[in-house]
């Protein structure tokens, strides 16, 4: 500190220090950018690999196939018939089927308000007793009586049926295995692993009557075909879970290398259905997974049990190719027989990865600097701003006028030594002045808090109010600032010197915030980060009422206005938008999803409302 | 008259705004207790209740290893209602507290004995925020908001260090004596702050008197033999009232041995479970020194300002006690704001304070990492720990030297405003 504290501070002291940020936090985030987009290069990405030694991929030889196919069969049937039955009759039926093969059921009834909707269910779930396990732990297969997009997953549930009467007969297993049939994919789950942990919310998602050990893995499986069966191409992983978090890429790599390795069957990502391994296809599957990321909803049943640290998958089939029911039976079998394996909860691999092919990824080592040079172009920002608000108004006098007309008074002038070098600078350059904070933190603090408004107003306001509410919201966002400007002036009188510290601490935060976001959902920092990027050149003009106001606005609609452009599109039905609210709002009530929204709300909205604002009011302010 | 009209509704407020926050957040309080970076071992509101419920059943409250706090705050909570049917009483006793502080802050600005002690007048004395400001920004600090909404122990601790520090700057000396003993039996690590009270005292006594002042030394050794005799009686009604001197290993033995490793936002924890166990009283030894010895050091050099001694020593306290919590931080933070006049020539403010922030952003999510999401480890939460105690130290050290050179321009106004270098 001792001998870096001069050189600092002689730096401080370098007019030319403060025309320099701006062309550094561009570069910073032009350098993040540019990273990002490296990333799917066969120099900047890896291989997968298996890190675990105990799950042992394929290497066990899988007997599910001859008389079992007819069982499925049968199976499918019995699915198909309760297709248009009461909810009562289907439980009934299914709990039936499980008791016949010695598993022990139970079921659990799940209700969740949501904007004066309602979403009701039932779990049906049987435990299989580990004949080796001593009930300490367990895997978790599940398969949603209604996949993602609605269908009725036929083939899925009579599977499960299926491996649950064959697992039944085998000595091996050292974990019980919980086979779960939810009634919805996202809700069912949900409520189904909250009141495993108990931690269900309010009365109307009922506790579990059955419980194993602690859940150390999750398997979903995805196939609707009816009852006359589909032979499908490849098999899609999904493997997002809520806010953003991820399994551990072993189990995602087991799985990959079972059904590529052992099983035959192709896997794909991120709806990428044809991957020839291009750039341009890596770099689509990596920002597809980053949006899905970053959206932190759930993608499938397995989403729901990520966050309560237990690694899960969903395998979904697509496409019309030759694998059948039973390829995807033993691919199930042997995953199951390698988490059976498992000596410890899964830990050795990654858990922040990007996936950009089912056999490439990036690690958090080699694209976290990309999300951080976005953040810290705001740091960057906040600390010139924190500098140049210390600076007294003006250079006084001439400093180095040799008219001795001049009667103002003599410059005050102060010998600088640096090295062998010495200077004759103005005094002034040296004064710090005082900085008046009050006024900017409760400027920054109350716009933070404004934002808690939308926040709760979108999660409480009925199902059919969302759209007026968006629009309402994104009408007033850019009014807030023009309108309240001339107000603001008049009744609080803030100088240049506010306004440069409320940017300062506005740009403060967001850095902050985006880098302790990093940490948690790379994706959505990064997104939300080049979302605010154009608040970091955004610099007060004084005293020119209209191009400041004139400005504002084009900034306030380059802002929250590209949300409604891009996101909402106006020329898109109602629906669309509607769908991507009411999706976010039931992220939020029942996956407890809380990250996109206080994100948006708390983060990037009051950062360009404070952004527009500082424009806005500065055409009001006189110039130094 | 309209001075107590604005301390009314400041209280008022910060009143207020806690029991707005217990009643509409009813399960925020028990979140924030279970938070590492507020509650340690010998301050948690949630130990303190298993503590308290063997106490009522009789059971010794030590059996058992979770409660290491003072005894007598058994019998002040098992007067209250039921703490989980009835949380509202202990509740207001805890806002009552904060409130106690914030009075007491008060008292000491209102001495300004920051900006002119007896032997030491500051060239920036003019430059200072009223009291009421200054008790505002204690009070309003969301840090104390969170900590009283958690209600460790610590915030009677740190009312009671805040009275004795008032009294000591009025010159009361047994009330500050009492207060003090009182802090040290909650908490331990207070005792420490005896030699720099015990001047701020003998300077409000001379001041007082300026004709015949007390000696010195008859002083110093009378108010070191009150402390001795208050803590000595606060120790033996513990002894009473449990029955056995088996609180204290249980209470200052914790303090001063460290079994307890639970992750806490100071130094000692990962140190000492990396540690190989026969290091361990070596370094134990080593650590406890390294805290104590900034006492002496301070006390000497700062001889003029023994207010700023007892500041700085809570803040370098908060960076190097055993079980620090963000309690002890916002000791300091409040009374940092009485040494407005040397702001200016403070360095660092705004680097420490960002990295002060940034700790206090990332410290949760990397805690959230480690334990929750199981995706990180403890390297991470230690790793920004440290940050935050370097963000902490660098304000500490940077007042220190504000401090020192306002004092060595009181004795050469003509270098005001030069650069200086240290060599």
């Amino acid at each position: 500190m001792v001998s870096l504290g001069p050189a600092v501070l002689g730096l401080r002291r370098d007019a030319r220090i403060l025309k320099l940020p701006p062309y550094l936090s561009a570069l910073c985030i032009l350098v993040g950018v540019v990273w990002l987009l490296l990333l799917p290069l066969n120099d900047y990405s890896r291989q997968t690999y298996v890190s675990e030694n105990a799950l042992l991929p394929g290497q066990v030889h899988t007997y599910f196939g001859g008389s079992e196919h007819n069982v499925f069969r049968a199976y499918r049937h019995e699915v198909h018939s309760l297709v248009d039955k009461p909810n009562e009759e289907r439980v009934t039926k299914l709990q039936e089927i499980f008791r016949s093969a010695g598993l022990k059921v139970a079921t659990q009834k799940y209700g969740y308000e949501i904007g004066g909707r309602s979403i009701k269910g039932e779990n049906v779930y049987a435990v299989l007793q580990g004949p080796r396990a001593d009930a300490t732990e367990a895997i978790v297969l599940v398969a949603a009586w209604r996949n993602m997009n609605g269908e009725i997953n036929h083939s899925g549930v009579a599977l499960m049926l299926t491996l649950a009467r064959y697992f039944k007969r085998w000595s091996l297993w050292s974990k019980d295995i919980i086979f779960l049939i939810p009634q919805d994919s996202t809700a069912g789950p949900q409520a189904w692993v909250d009141a495993y942990h108990d931690a269900q919310a309010g009365p109307a998602v009922e506790p579990l009557s059955l419980k194993s050990g602690a859940l150390q893995g999750a398997i979903a499986v995805d196939y609707p075909a009816g009852p006359w069966g589909h032979r499908f191409e490849k098999l899609h992983i999904h493997y997002d879970g809520i806010d953003g978090q991820l399994p551990n890429l072993d189990l995602f790599n087991t799985a990959v290398s079972i059904a590529s390795g052992q099983t035959g069957i192709g896997c794909t990502i991120q709806r990428m259905y044809k991957h020839d391994d291009s750039y341009k296809d890596r770099l689509q599957t990596m920002l597809r997974g980053m949006v899905n990321q970053g959206l932190g909803h759930a993608t499938g049943p397995h989403s729901s049990f990520i966050p309560y640290h237990i690694d899960a998958i969903t395998l979904q089939t697509v496409g019309s190719g030759w694998h059948d029911e039973m390829t995807l039976g033993k691919t199930v079998e042997s995953l199951t027989r390698s988490l059976n394996n498992l000596l410890e909860h899964l830990h050795q691999s990654f858990f922040f990865y990007l996936l950009m092919q089912a056999n490439r990824f990036v690690s958090i080592g080699t694209y976290l600097p990309s999300a951080m040079l976005v953040a810290a172009n705001f740091s960057i920002t906040a600390i010139a701003l924190w500098v140049q608000s210390g600076r007294p108004p003006k250079p006084a006098a001439k400093p180095f006028s040799t008219d001795s007309k001049d009667e103002g008074v003599e410059p005050e002038m102060t010998l600088v030594k640096e090295g062998d070098m010495t200077a004759l600078v103005p005094a002034s350059a040296f004064e710090i002045v005082e900085r008046k904070l009050f006024l900017p933190v409760a400027f920054v603090c109350a716009t933070h808090f404004l934002g808690l408004i939308p926040l709760y107003l979108f999660n409480r306001v009925s199902e059919s109010a969302l759209y007026p509410t968006f629009f309402l919201t994104a009408l007033l966002t850019p009014a807030l600032p023009l309108l309240g400007a001339y107000p603001f002036v008049t009744s609080l009188r803030p100088t240049l010197q506010h306004l440069h510290l409320i940017q300062c601490f506005s740009l403060l935060l967001l850095g902050l915030f985006l880098s302790a976001l990093a940490t948690l959902n790379f994706s959505l920092a990064f997104l939300v980060g080049l979302a605010a990027a154009p608040l970091s050149f955004v610099r007060p003009v004084p005293g020119k009422p209209r191009i400041a106001l004139a400005a504002a606005l084009v900034l306030s609609l380059v802002g929250p206005g590209l949300l409604l452009c891009v996101v909402g599109r106006p020329w898109l039905p109602s629906e669309a938008l509607g769908g991507l609210l009411k999706g976010a709002v039931e992220a939020w009530a029942v996956n407890h999803a809380w990250t996109l929204q206080v994100v948006v709300w708390l983060v990037w909205w009051p950062a360009w409302v404070e952004g527009a604002a500082v424009l806005a009011v500065s055409g009001f302010v006189e110039a130094d | 008259m309209a001075i107590d009209k604005q301390k009314a509704l400041l209280f008022g407020a910060a009143a207020a705004i806690r029991l707005l926050l217990f009643a509409a957040f009813p399960s925020l309080p028990d979140l924030l207790t279970g938070r590492v970076e507020i509650s340690t071992p010998v301050t948690s509101f949630k130990r303190l209740q298993e503590g308290l419920f063997l106490y009522t059943h009789n059971v010794s409250p030590y059996d058992g290893g979770i409660f290491h706090q003072a005894p007598l705050l058994l019998p002040l909570f098992s007067l209250l209602p039921d703490i989980r049917a009835h949380p509202l009483a202990a509740n207001l006793l805890y806002i009552l507290a904060d409130l106690c502080s914030a009075n007491a802050l008060m008292q000491i600005a209102e001495t300004a004995e920051s900006v002119s002690s007896r032997l030491f007048t500051s060239p920036r004395k003019e430059l200072r925020w009223s009291s009421t400001a200054i008790a505002a920004g204690f009070l309003f600090n969301p840090l104390t908001i969170l900590t009283t909404l958690a209600r460790p122990t610590s915030v009677f601790t740190n009312t009671f260090i805040l009275l004795s520090i008032a009294k000591a700057c009025t010159g009361s000396a047994m009330t500050m004596i009492i207060a003090l003993s009182i802090a040290s039996y909650l908490s331990f690590y207070p005792i420490l702050l005896f030699p720099p009270l015990v001047f701020l005292c003998y300077d409000a006594e001379a001041r007082r008197s300026p004709k015949n002042p007390p000696n010195p030394w008859n002083f110093s050794l009378f108010h070191l033999s009150d402390l001795l005799v208050t803590t000595g009686a606060l120790l033996y009604v513990s002894y009473l009232l449990t029955g056995s001197w088996e609180f204290i290993p249980s209470t200052y033995g914790v303090q001063l041995l460290l079994p307890d490793l639970t992750p806490n936002v100071g130094l000692w924890w990962y140190f000492f479970i990396e540690m190989f166990d026969s290091f361990r009283e070596f370094f134990l030894g080593v650590f406890w020194l390294h805290m104590a010895s900034y006492v002496g050091g301070l006390s000497f050099r700062l001889r003029k300002q023994p207010l700023f001694v007892v500041v700085s020593l809570l803040g370098i306290f908060a960076v190097f006690q055993p079980y620090p919590s963000i309690a002890d931080v916002t000791l300091y933070l409040g009374l940092l704001p009485l040494y407005r006049h040397v702001f200016p020539l403070m360095r660092y403010t705004f680097p420490a304070a960002s990295a002060l922030l940034y700790a206090t952003f990332l410290g949760p999510a990397f805690y959230h990492l480690w334990i929750y999401a199981g995706s990180g480890n403890a390297n991470f939460f230690y790793a920004i720990t440290l940050v935050w105690s370097l963000g902490l130290s660098i304000i500490i050290a940077d007042a220190l030297y504000a401090v020192l050179r306002d004092e060595w321009e009181a004795e050469r106004p003509e270098m005001r405003g030069k650069d200086v270098r240290q060599i």
